[in-house]
């Protein structure tokens, strides 16, 4: 699943650490995500979403 | 599974898989040198005998509270898919060793050598798929 982590990351000048703590995750899970290696559980979605303020369909796309 | 020092549920299985190796250990010493010495028998020698089996059963309990307990649900799939690959490989190697056995009288395979596969089995699978999500 396609994801646009990276550059919401990015805008706020997070690293994946940062990003990690904010979720209460590892770094490795971020960066799984981040990469499309691992898709995340809706409730962990829902969080980024609220982390990012906005919605989840925002931030992951199934096309491709 | 992350063994980073913040993480509570990681610091609890390895608290805990130490406890359970160092019993395994005691238990283990203790059942060979009163069977070397003292050749006990009847309920004794079974108590003995099912002590290190105890610990080993409690280690791989810690192994489950760690997978309930663990928030990070990555870190869950991580040791999810590292004991199915060490239960596949283990199943794997024991049903060969178990035909070798039986129709070319392969060297017998003692089952108490049947855990420690798995954990290096595991153990090799954690490893590999850690470096695949570094």
């Amino acid at each position: 699943m396609k994801n646009r982590l990276r550059v919401l990351r990015a805008e706020r000048e997070w690293s994946q650490a940062d990003l990690a703590q904010r979720l209460e995750v590892s770094r490795q899970s971020v960066n799984a995500i981040e990469t499309g290696k691992f898709d995340p559980s809706l409730p962990l979605a829902f969080k980024l979403a609220r982390l990012f303020e906005t919605t989840i369909e925002k931030i992951f796309s199934d096309e491709g | 599974m992350n063994c980073s020092t913040n993480n509570p549920a990681a610091r609890r299985y390895m608290w805990r898989f130490s406890v359970t190796m160092l019993l395994y250990i005691l238990f283990l010493v203790l059942a060979v040198w009163v069977f070397v010495h003292h050749h006990p028998t009847g309920p004794l020698a079974w108590l003995l005998a099912l002590l290190p089996a105890l610990a080993i059963i409690g280690q791989i309990a810690a192994f489950g509270m760690y997978l309930a307990e663990e928030k990070d649900e990555f870190q869950v799939a991580l040791g999810v898919k590292s004991m199915l690959w060490g239960i596949g490989g283990t199943l794997a190697v024991t049903v060969v060793w178990g035909f070798l056995e039986n129709f070319v009288h392969l060297r017998h395979l003692d089952l108490i050598l049947v855990y420690p596969l798995f954990c290096i089995l595991s153990g090799l699978a954690f490893g590999l798929l850690y470096m695949r999500y570094r």
